[in-house]
Formats: structure tokens, C-alpha cells, sequence
């Protein structure tokens, strides 16, 4: 069987779905070996970066012309493109203020001054957005047991099945307290699972860094905060800060 | 005129390149252009709840997520006068160790080994020598364990909140990660035998002043309330709060970082300059690693990095044991993190990442809300000192090759350790103040 070619990318992030690739380590190298790995900057100094792949990961979100440019070279490349983390799929924390190119231009110029304008710098988009994206996998940063169960989908010509409940039912499958039961808010009715409820578990209320989960319904979500004495004006900046451009449009 | 251009430094964390202009031997331009597209979270997280900012700036980077995480509690918490316990300043020292492990094991065994063995990576090093690469993956999975156990996550910590922990870990994980430790003290000791031969390499020395956080009697990375700037053998103090008088931080056109300076000096902060100003208070093990690899310190060979980060891997994996015991000394009772009171307040905490002094300044309303953040970032500090040493590879090159040159460059850049994503997240200073 021949190896699928495989590129491992970053745009604007914190590099933190590739770490959780290479954190991989009992997996790592029976991995590597399976793999056919042609471009992986944050990792090797040879890389090829002209041929056609089968699969890339891209993480990390288009904050510039620069990752614009990158990101449609590679969908040109890839059969097969994977949104890999929550700022590829959603835009993450950098698009939380969810600006347009006037509001960036503003902010630029507060911090750098008079350089700012010089910077190649774009208000920060989700990449579906630029190109259309095949696979999407969130998380901030992206479950290692999500990742590698991709990847051997990917290896047998298969696509995970998609995780549509929200964190709510994995934390019932816990058997966790529930955090919003006590007035606290928590974004697990609004938010994707398949973390395990990694955050309520732990007593931490959910920061909603999985995004919308696909069987969510944001009204019903609001009239459980104001049944809960929660404000809405609260759940709303609380699921932004990792998806603003997710929840524009919706009815929380 | 001839040109060395690196377009994209590879087997670093972030987007950087490299350019040096020559005339004859002469330079005419060196710099480190760190094109990391701007997030500017530190302008964005303005007008958040102080419960959220620590969450939302330790996305500044996922290898020093801890660091990060951890330093924006301490200074939120500064801030608004929350008292923490011993036990959760002993905990957060822990989660530091597990953070340093996991990030230098990273960097020495996956992005600067090759270059030392002739790889173009590890998943090639990986080939030829497997035992190698399974150490480096072993002692990275040490430190992994570590920021799981008691941070509940290994890259961005979940579980480390205002005023302590949502949750302890329990006597039986604690025993776990001991035993893990236990391997680790030998695993260290492979990684110092495999550091004390590796080919020497000289690409170019030049002296430079160090600068590290500072604070309580032990080789520590969280505690810390100053920093310290070595230079020419003379020791100076900064108060956390005083933090700018060192850093001096400048925009510059070519970089989306801006650059520190002190004294119109770059200066250069990480395991190399913490082991220079702080031996003295490495344990028995780690003094004697220092002793193995023949560490002059001050150095004055960037490329000592490398092998500094291996030091502090000994040394944190036996202080880990040390705190890991006297948590299961006390008992394990539970508590609570202290109650958070939303007020007005502001203050700074000084911290070492791995990549060295981080510095996190908060100003909160009298709802608790951020009004302004300022993060300094060690590779921020790092980048005018890596172009400092660009010149010294230049000079000291003189005659060979272009593409050997270019080697030498990056080798340099990697010993640094550069996180690029963490450099260019800077906001002017007079929003704090």
C-alpha cells in the first residue's frame, strides 16, 4: 500500500494542534512510519514543497495576505484538507473581537504606531472562509484522542464520523455535577463535545473553545441561562471569545 | 553585495526568516524578520472578565501554555489582592517543572539535535537512531504527564484558576507521577551523556549580558518578584514593577516584534542566562551535569543553550521528585481556590518561562474587567540579542560558504529556542501605566 502524503502546516496561532501531534509520543514514530510526511516546517529543515498531497493539517487562522496566499497554494495541493483546531475552523481568540479591516487598521495603528500601516496584517478569518475545507477538527487546542483517531480514519480512506452533541452529554456520561444547575456559566449546552467534558469535570465551567455544536439550539440554550438567573449579555461574550464569527449570526 | 536570505527558518515554533547583506566582508545588514501574522491579543482581551484573561492569553503559544497561564493568574491575582496558599505556590512551581521538561526535551532532542547529527529532522534521526529519539520522547512525555496531572491539560492548562485549582490531584496520581520521576532521573542522565559528546560546534562567540527572574532561595521558575541583569560580571535589580527600565521596548520596521534593549545593549534571556545567574542554587545533580558538560558560564557561545536546557532538565526533574513528596508529606486535603472579589487594582508578575523572563502587567476596573494588558515575551527579549549574534557567525565566517553560513545562522536562531508566535504580541506600555 502506498503511503498517503501527508503536510503539517501553521498559519496565525500558537502552534498548539501541531504540539498536540508531536505530543503524540507513544504514537509518534508507528505514526511517522505509516506516513508519507512531506512538509512539516515546525519539524524538519527538508522539505518538499511542491507535490501534490493527500491529506493537509492546517491549524491556525488568516491574519494576513501572507497566510491568505499560503492557504490557497495549499488547497490547490491538497486532496484532502483538514481545519485542524479551533482559530482554522472558527477563527479563534484573534478573531474574538470579530472586526472589520477598518477596525483592524485602527487597532494596527494604536500598537505599532505609524509602522502599523506597513504590516501585512488582515482582520482574522476562519479558513472556510477563503477556500472551501473538507474535514473540520476544533478544539483549543484539538483532543490528542480525536486527532489520532482522524488520522487512522484518514489511513483506511475514511472520515470520522462528525461529533454533533454538545458538551452537556458527554458531562452526563461522566456523571459530573452540572455547573449551570448552580447558577455558574458554563457553555457546555451551546458547545461541541467529544472533549469528554474535559473542563466541567474538573469543576471549570466550559469556555465554549470547541465551538457550536451542530445539535445545539441557542434558543433553547437562553431561556436555560435566564431560567438559571445567568445573563445573556454574559453566555454571549462568553462563547465569542473563541468563535465570535461562529455565533454572529445566531439567536443567543 | 551578496545575500544570505533564510525565507522560512524551519524546526522553530513560529514564521521567521533570515537576512544578511554582505559587501565583500563587510556587513551591511543583519536582521531576524519575525512575519508571525499579528493576533494582538493584548489589545483584544480589553474589557474581559478577570476570570477569562488567563484562559484567553495563554493562547499566546501552546509550548509555554503553563507559563503563560499561570503568570496571568499571578498577576491578576496580584491585582486584586487574592491571597493564594502555600500549597498552590507549590503547585504551580510543579506545573512549571512538567512545562520546562516537556519544552526543552522538545527543542533539544526534536529541533536542535539534528543539526548537531547531520538530520534534517528527527523523524529522519529517528531511523538511525531510534534509543535516541525514544529518550527525547520519553522525557518529553514526562513533562506532558506533569502539566496533565496537575493542570489538567498538557497544552493549555485547564485547571489552574484564579486563586489555585478547580481540583487536586490525588494521592494516587501524585504516587504515579513519582514513579514516573523515577524514570525520569535516569532517563536525565542519558540525555547528559548524549549532550556532553556531541560534536562541538563553534559558529561564532561574543560575550553578552543575561537576564533572568528572580525570587526565593531555589532554582525556581515561578516564584520570582525581580528581575536581574548580569553584565561585565556586575549584578542589576529591577522590581517586577519596574520591569520597562530593563526591557526599553522598541518597534522596528523589518520585525513584528518589538526589540529590548538596555542600555542601548541587547541582552539574552533562557536556560543559559538563568544558569548564569542562578547555579549557585542548581542542586547536587544538576551542578554536577553542569560540571559534565563543561558549561563556562557566563558563555559566551549562544550554541550553550543547547545544552543548558539538558541541565535544567536534571534539575527539574529531581525538584519535581522533591515537591511531589512533600505534597504527599502534608496530605492532600481538599481546598478550594480563594474567593475572587472583582475590584479595581493593577500589577505586574515576573515569571521564567522556558524560553526565559516573562512579564505579564495588568491594570482591572471596579468591576474586574481588564482595562489594559502588557506580556513581554521572552523571544521579544531574545530577537535584537539573536541579531546581536548574527554578526559575531558573520564575522567569525569569513570565507566559507554561503549555504554553510546560512547553517550556522539558523543553528544560532534555533539555540535561542525562538517561539515566534509569543514575540509579537506586544502593546504600547503607556496603556498600563
Amino acid at each position: 500500500m502506498t503511503k498517503p502524503r501527508v503536510g503539517i502546516f501553521g498559519l496565525a496561532g500558537c502552534a498548539g494542534d501541531q504540539l498536540v501531534l508531536l505530543d503524540c509520543e507513544e504514537e509518534l514514530l508507528a505514526l511517522a512510519d505509516r506516513l508519507d510526511l512531506r512538509d512539516f516546517l515546525m519539524a524538519s529543515s527538508e522539505n518538499d514543497e511542491q507535490t501534490p498531497l493527500d491529506v493537509a493539517l492546517v491549524e491556525g487562522c488568516v491574519a494576513s495576505h501572507r497566510d491568505e496566499e499560503r492557504l490557497r497554494r495549499l488547497r490547490e495541493r491538497a486532496r484532502v484538507l483538514v481545519a485542524l483546531g479551533t482559530c482554522a475552523v472558527w477563527g479563534g481568540v484573534a478573531a474574538m473581537a470579530n472586526e472589520d479591516e477598518e477596525a483592524r487598521r485602527e487597532r494596527l495603528a494604536a500598537v505599532y504606531g505609524s509602522l502599523g500601516a506597513a504590516y501585512d496584517s488582515l482582520p482574522p478569518r476562519a479558513l472556510h472562509e477563503i477556500v472551501p475545507i473538507d474535514i473540520c477538527l476544533p478544539g483549543c487546542p484539538v483532543e490528542k484522542r480525536e486527532l489520532l483517531s482522524l488520522l487512522a480514519h484518514l489511513l483506511s480512506g475514511q472520515v470520522p464520523p462528525p461529533v454533533e452533541w454538545p458538551v452537556c452529554a458527554d458531562c452526563r456520561m461522566a456523571e459530573n455535577r452540572c455547573l449551570l444547575q448552580e447558577g455558574v456559566l458554563c457553555c457546555g449546552p451551546l458547545t461541541r463535545g467529544g472533549c469528554g467534558a474535559r473542563c466541567p469535570g474538573l469543576g471549570v465551567p466550559c469556555l465554549g473553545c470547541h465551538g457550536p455544536a451542530e445539535e445545539a439550539d441557542p434558543s433553547v440554550s437562553a431561556a436555560l441561562y435566564i431560567e438559571k438567573g445567568v445573563s445573556l449579555e454574559d453566555a454571549r461574550a462568553a462563547v465569542n471569545l473563541f468563535c465570535a464569527r461562529a455565533w454572529q449570526e445566531s439567536t443567543l | 553585495m551578496s545575500t544570505i536570505r533564510i525565507e522560512h527558518l524551519a524546526r522553530v515554533e513560529g514564521h521567521g526568516g533570515i537576512t544578511v547583506e554582505l559587501d565583500g566582508s563587510s556587513v551591511k545588514r543583519v536582521e531576524f524578520e519575525i512575519f508571525e501574522s499579528l493576533r494582538l491579543l493584548e489589545t483584544l482581551v480589553r474589557g474581559l472578565d478577570c476570570e477569562r484573561v488567563s484562559p484567553a492569553l495563554s493562547r499566546i503559544c501552546a509550548i509555554c501554555s503553563v507559563a503563560h497561564a499561570l503568570t496571568s493568574l499571578k498577576a491578576t491575582e496580584a491585582a486584586l489582592g487574592i491571597q493564594v496558599t502555600p500549597r498552590t505556590v507549590q503547585l504551580r512551581e510543579l506545573l512549571f517543572r512538567g512545562e520546562n521538561i516537556q519544552s526543552h526535551a522538545l527543542h533539544f532532542f526534536f529541533l536542535a539535535l539534528p543539526d548537531y547529527l547531520g538530520y534534517a529532522s528527527v523523524l529522519q534521526l529517528a531511523q538511525h537512531r531510534r534509543a535516541t529519539v525514544e529518550l527525547g520522547l520519553r522525557l518529553k512525555k514526562l513533562g506532558n504527564t506533569i502539566q496533565e496531572t496537575i493542570g489538567g491539560r498538557a497544552v493549555h492548562p485547564v485547571n489552574a484558576v484564579l486563586g489555585g485549582f478547580a481540583k487536586l490531584p490525588t494521592a494516587e496520581q501524585l504516587i504515579a507521577l513519582r514513579r514516573a520521576l523515577e524514570q525520569g532521573r535516569q532517563d536525565v542522565d542519558l540525555a547528559v551523556e548524549l549532550a556532553s559528546k556531541l560534536p562541538s560546534i563553534r559558529v561564532g562567540s561574543k560575550p553578552t549580558a543575561y537576564a533572568a527572574a528572580s525570587g526565593g532561595t531555589d532554582y525556581g521558575y515561578y516564584v520570582a518578584d525581580r528581575a536581574v541583569l548580569l553584565r561585565d560580571g556586575e549584578q542589576l535589580v529591577f522590581p517586577a514593577s519596574e520591569y520597562t527600565r530593563l526591557t526599553n521596548e522598541q518597534p522596528v520596521a523589518h520585525s513584528h516584534a518589538r526589540y529590548s534593549s538596555f542600555d542601548g545593549q541587547p541582552f539574552m534571556v533562557g536556560a543559559l542566562a538563568r544558569l548564569s545567574i542562578h547555579q549557585h542554587k542548581l542542586g547536587k545533580r544538576a551542578k554536577e551535569a553542569l560540571a559534565q558538560l563543561g558549561l563556562d558560564l557566563p558563555s559566551s557561545d549562544p550554541l550553550d543553550n543547547n545544552k543548558a536546557q539538558v541541565v535544567e532538565m536534571v534539575e527539574d526533574v529531581d525538584y519535581a521528585l522533591r515537591l511531589v513528596d512533600e505534597l504527599l508529606d502534608k496530605g492532600l486535603s481538599a481546598e478550594p481556590p480563594a474567593t475572587v472579589e472583582r475590584r479595581a487594582g493593577q500589577a505586574t508578575a515576573i515569571t521564567e518561562a522556558p524560553r526565559g523572563l516573562l512579564v505579564h502587567s495588568y491594570s482591572y476596573d471596579d468591576h474586574g474587567r481588564l482595562l489594559a494588558a502588557d506580556v513581554i515575551t521572552p523571544t521579544a527579549i531574545n530577537a535584537a540579542s539573536i541579531e546581536d549574534r548574527f554578526r559575531a557567525v558573520v564575522a567569525a565566517a569569513e570565507g566559507s560558504r554561503t549555504a554553510e553560513l546560512a547553517h550556522s545562522l539558523a543553528m544560532v536562531a534555533r539555540a535561542y529556542d525562538p517561539c515566534l508566535s509569543c514575540s509579537v504580541h506586544v502593546i504600547e506600555a503607556s496603556d498600563v501605566r
